[in-house]
């Protein structure tokens, strides 16, 4: 036979279903939040960058039309070099769907399933591309329909050809195609050649032995350049890449940081639910205990019986939540691999189940030990003496400012006051839910923030349809190629090319694009950070964005720099740094630039206005563009929809805002059912009180009223106290997750988010109405006033 | 005397809050004999119970000295008193305070788990001897809630003996019974003193004189005829 404290342990847990199962169920929700948490956390810290280290990753990029007086092997054997190869690459064009062309990465290897470095892996289809064909990257399929033996149409410089795909790779190495809108193929060098009319063996990629940073890989590769040079190969141009870094690692750290910071707030005000519940049960344990002291029970005895409690509710929570959170962590984990396409590698090992599980049944007794403790401690006349409320608790100042409310319903001013009669758990139940909403509204207001500032960025260029060509044409036969296209309102053709500020630092790839425009373009008026827009000047001014200003350290404003484009250099004079989140770029007035790089004023950048700058509008002008393109001699390198450049930056930041929602939704849910649950021990207190106002004559609607009225008091109070409190917290957030997101110069503004406050207005007070009505039905309906007026 | 069982000397318990100060017992003083069936009355605030609370070491006298069973209480800490109450004394409550959520024989068990004075093998058969000393064993499985008012009294007589105390205190037995059922719990009481046991009752009804070895009356936290 079990022992008898243990049965009463269980019974006491049984008597009261309802509240045992809102205790498990509130530490099964705080397992589950903090265990989901602890899974994802586990996987991801390790996979993206698993993923990334298997492709042995690339430290150096050289490129050179030199390259055949290099001896390949010889140079594998310096000691430096863990190993090396020709990986030639083109930026090319591929069409996804009918009419929509993106940025395809094309290169050219050999050795196709035996890559030492910049590793790729057979998904479907062959290993090695047939001649003539591709392998794409796995990720272009979640953007486009393609797949093995289909021949989507490429465009190599003016030529469009059918090529078909022979197998499907992943290469964990590259930033993800449904982020960044571009594909990734692979083909042999004969191939290569053949399609692109490139010379191959020109860009060599090569991985180091024993570099542990940056500075490094950085003197490394000096020294290799220097060599080479030495032997009369000429660098053309050099890159480093992030050293031992996924280009999205950073989106990775972002998540990481959220769902931890998020995470651990469920935990906390979890546990405060937990320690409340725990409270409530020991309250109302308290003449018991009175009992069984006077039966001779010692204190150590009693603890046992409270002890044994709390391990059932701890295991039951245990073993509903530890499997469900696995999953959900798991689920995460595969999501956000999903996204930021890399394989799962890690499987939940043993000791996180094993965590999870001591966790339910340790966390439980640690948030009610003091409790616990004061409650066994209770001497035998007081806990006998324990009559549930104290009366002083209520306070000589609470009731005379109830009093006050005299020309109200009875009712309300009873629910002012038995909304008041509990301050500590009041308190604890209004700064719960408050924090709730404040983090759940914030979460809506940074997406907010976010989402004007891309507007922003989306109005500040009158442009609707860029097209970028890797040869300049004139601007009559622009106009000429594209006269016929409905929908245009204006036609401008700027040019630019690649260029690079001259630094002594050999760093990470130096090159920004350089635009060169009239200084009185109406179709850019970017934000400055810094300085001013270039004005009509003697001097060559220069405006950088914000990428290519951190590219090059960032330099003054006034400060004189030399830009080499091609073989030439010009010394220009940065006046501005204006906020874009694009690759780096350096604006030039046009008149300076023809002087001296463009003649013939010859342009390879054309932008088109359209006359209708409505989305649908804008994409099926893009549509028409290209089709005009597609029987053309263009050399053409992309074309992008003003509206869809937002899009490829709201893509990236999407993931985070919405795990940012996701995670304040679980905050605010937490926070709710701590609410109800507080309601409900409330009201299950106050059942003999129920007893009596039945016994007075109190109807069911009478009393629902009553409590549902405690409830709306503390839900508005909470939704109002979480509402100022989500003012400054969405400013911090919003400055603190743009820099996190967009990097250092980005400023988030606050803004307010109207559907994020009805949300989380409907939200919250739906929840109080239920918590509020639904343990006074059970009190009304299910107990008849006699049981009532007996209830312990 | 050298059967006495209890000894309360200049017993004095003052009740102090922010507002005011109350004493219940005044200098007290009292020697209960080892298988006396003693009364102590008094209208309600008298002191009767808080007399009874320092007799069972529920409560703690400002003043003065209790012995029992040749035990000094004011010697030993919660968990000791515990004990000692366990194996020492037997409490009948007004209200009964039966586990509401154990059955009337888990309700004895309970008691004995918490003393461990009888050996586990022998204490279901206890049990069930004990309810049939108090006429209840047909309700051994039951729970509290299921029971007369008379019947819960009994069933709370039979926790009291369970650990098989020398003594048994009764504050207001039958203060919530009807007088059927109150001259029932008298006999029982009495019957448990006439086997040797000590049995003190509280009551504020004065006319229960004729049953007792003795009456003490309270007021004003004094004897009266002591």
């Amino acid at each position: 036979m079990m022992n008898i404290k243990y049965i009463k342990a269980i019974r006491e847990l049984r008597i009261d279903l309802r509240r045992t199962s809102l205790a498990v169920f509130a530490l099964a929700l705080g397992i589950w939040g903090v265990g989901s948490v602890i899974v994802s956390y586990y996987i991801l810290t390790r996979d993206l960058n698993e993923n990334f280290q298997k492709t042995e990753p690339i430290h150096l990029i050289l490129e050179s039309n030199d390259f055949s007086n290099l001896d390949l092997k010889t140079f594998e054997k310096r000691p430096e070099v863990e190993s090396a190869e020709f990986r030639d690459f083109s930026l090319q064009r591929i069409e996804i769907k009918p009419d929509e062309w993106i940025p395809l990465y094309f290169y050219g290897a050999e050795n196709f399933g035996s890559f030492k470095l910049a590793k790729i892996f057979s998904e479907s289809g062959e290993t090695r591309p047939e001649k003539g064909s591709i392998l794409l990257e796995r990720d272009g399929q979640l953007i486009s329909n393609l797949d093995v033996a289909s021949t989507p149409r490429l465009r190599f410089g003016s030529k469009v050809i059918n090529v078909p795909i022979s197998g499907i790779c992943f290469d964990p190495a590259q930033a993800p195609a449904t982020q960044d809108h571009i594909m990734y193929a692979y083909t042999d060098k004969e191939t290569y050649t053949k399609f692109t009319g490139l010379p191959v063996n020109r860009r060599l990629i090569i991985r180091f032995r024993n570099v542990y940073s940056a500075h490094d890989v950085q003197n490394t590769a000096a020294q290799i350049i220097k060599d080479l040079e030495e032997n009369d190969i000429h660098i053309t141009n050099n890159k480093i890449p992030l050293f031992n870094e996924h280009p999205h690692q950073w989106q990775l750290n972002t998540l990481l940081f959220l769902i931890g910071a998020i995470g651990l707030l469920a935990f906390i005000m979890g546990s405060v639910l937990v320690s409340q519940l725990m409270r409530s049960v020991m309250v109302s344990q308290i003449r018991q205990i009175g009992i069984m002291k006077s039966m001779g029970a010692t204190q150590g005895k009693v603890f046992q019986i409270y002890t044994t409690m709390l391990l059932v509710i701890g295991l039951t929570a245990g073993i509903i939540a530890v499997p469900i959170a696995i999953a959900t962590g798991n689920w995460f984990a595969h999501f956000v691999a999903g996204v930021l396409n890399f394989n799962i590698l890690t499987s939940v090992p043993v000791s996180i189940y094993l965590l999870l599980m001591f966790a339910s049944l340790v966390l439980p007794l640690l948030l009610s030990l003091s409790i616990l403790i004061k409650s066994t401690k209770t001497s035998v006349i007081r806990a006998l003496n324990d009559y549930g409320i104290n009366v002083d608790n209520i306070g000589k100042k609470t009731t005379k400012k109830a009093v006050r409310f005299t020309n109200l319903p009875g009712t309300f001013i009873l629910a002012v006051r038995n909304s008041l009669r509990n301050s500590r758990r009041l308190s604890i139940t209004v700064i719960t839910m408050a924090l709730g909403v404040a983090i759940f509204s914030t979460g809506f207001n940074v997406r907010k923030s976010l989402w004007n500032l891309l507007s922003d960025l989306r109005n500040e260029l009158r442009y609707d349809v860029q097209v970028a060509l890797s040869k300049p044409i004139s601007k009559e036969d622009a106009i000429q190629l594209f006269k016929g296209i409905s929908g245009v309102k204006d036609i401008y053709l700027w040019n630019g090319g690649a260029g690079a500020v001259q630094t002594n630092v050999l760093s990470t790839n130096k090159g920004a694009g350089i635009i060169a425009l009239p200084y009185n373009t109406e179709l850019i008026k970017p934000k400055m950070i810094e300085g001013r827009w270039i004005r009509k000047s003697n001097e060559s001014e220069v405006v950088m964005n914000q990428q290519a200003w951190q590219l090059y350290e960032f330099p003054k404003m006034g400060t004189n720099l030399n830009i080499s484009i091609g073989d030439s250099i010009i010394n220009v004079r940065i006046v501005g740094v204006a906020q874009q989140f694009e690759l780096g770029k350096i604006f030039i007035d046009a008149d300076k630039y023809d002087a001296m790089f463009n003649p013939q004023h010859l342009g390879n950048t054309i932008s088109f206005v359209a006359e209708n700058n409505e989305y649908e509008n804008v994409i099926e002008l893009k549509r028409k563009i290209e089709r005009a393109i597609v029987p053309s001699n263009l050399n053409v390198l992309f074309v992008q929809a003003n509206v869809e450049r937002v899009k490829v930056v709201y893509d990236h930041l999407n993931i985070i805002l919405s795990t940012i929602l996701i995670l304040s939704f679980l905050v605010l849910l937490v926070s709710a059912v701590g609410m109800a649950s507080a309601t409900g021990i409330n009201i299950s207190e106050r059942t003999r009180e129920i007893g009596i106002m039945r016994a007075i004559g109190a109807t069911p609607k009478k009393i629902y009223s009553l409590f549902t009225a405690e409830g709306m008091i503390i839900s508005m109070g909470s939704v109002l106290l979480g509402l100022l409190l989500a003012i400054p917290l969405s400013s911090v957030a919003a400055v603190f997750f743009g820099r996190l997101m967009l990097g250092d110069q980005a400023i988030l503004q606050y803004a307010f988010s109207q559907t994020g406050f009805w949300i989380t207005l409907i939200v919250t007070v739906s929840f109080g109405w239920i918590a509020s009505r639904m343990p006074a039905k059970n009190a009304v309906t299910k107990i008849s006033t006699r049981e009532a007026l007996t209830y312990e | 005397m050298s059967d006495t069982i209890i000894s309360l000397q200049s017993i004095t318990k003052t009740f102090t809050s922010k507002a005011q100060s109350f004493t219940a017992l005044m200098s007290v003083n009292l020697d209960i004999r080892s298988g006396e069936f003693m009364a102590i009355v008094g209208k309600s605030g008298s002191g009767k119970s808080t007399l009874l609370n320092m007799i069972t070491g529920i409560d703690h006298p400002s003043s003065g000295t209790i012995n029992i069973n040749h035990t000094q209480l004011s010697t030993m800490n919660e968990s000791k008193l515990a004990k000692w109450r366990g194996e020492n004394i037997g409490i009948v409550f007004q209200f009964f305070q039966l586990i509401p959520t154990l059955t009337i024989a888990e309700n004895l068990l309970l008691a004995m788990e918490f003393v461990g004075t009888v050996p586990k093998g022998e204490r279901v058969k206890r049990v069930r001897e004990l309810l049939t000393q108090v006429g209840i064993e047909n309700h051994a499985n039951k729970m509290p809630s299921a029971l007369s008012g008379g019947e819960q009294q009994r069933a709370a007589i039979a926790r009291a003996l369970a650990n098989d105390p020398k003594i048994i205190v009764a504050d207001e037995p039958t203060g919530n019974l009807d007088s059927t059922t109150s001259h029932a719990i008298y006999d029982l009481l009495e019957s448990l003193s006439k086997s040797g046991k000590t049995v003190i009752v509280v009551s504020h009804d004065p006319n229960i004189a004729s049953r007792f070895n003795r009456i003490l009356t309270m007021s004003d936290g004094k004897f009266l005829n002591c």
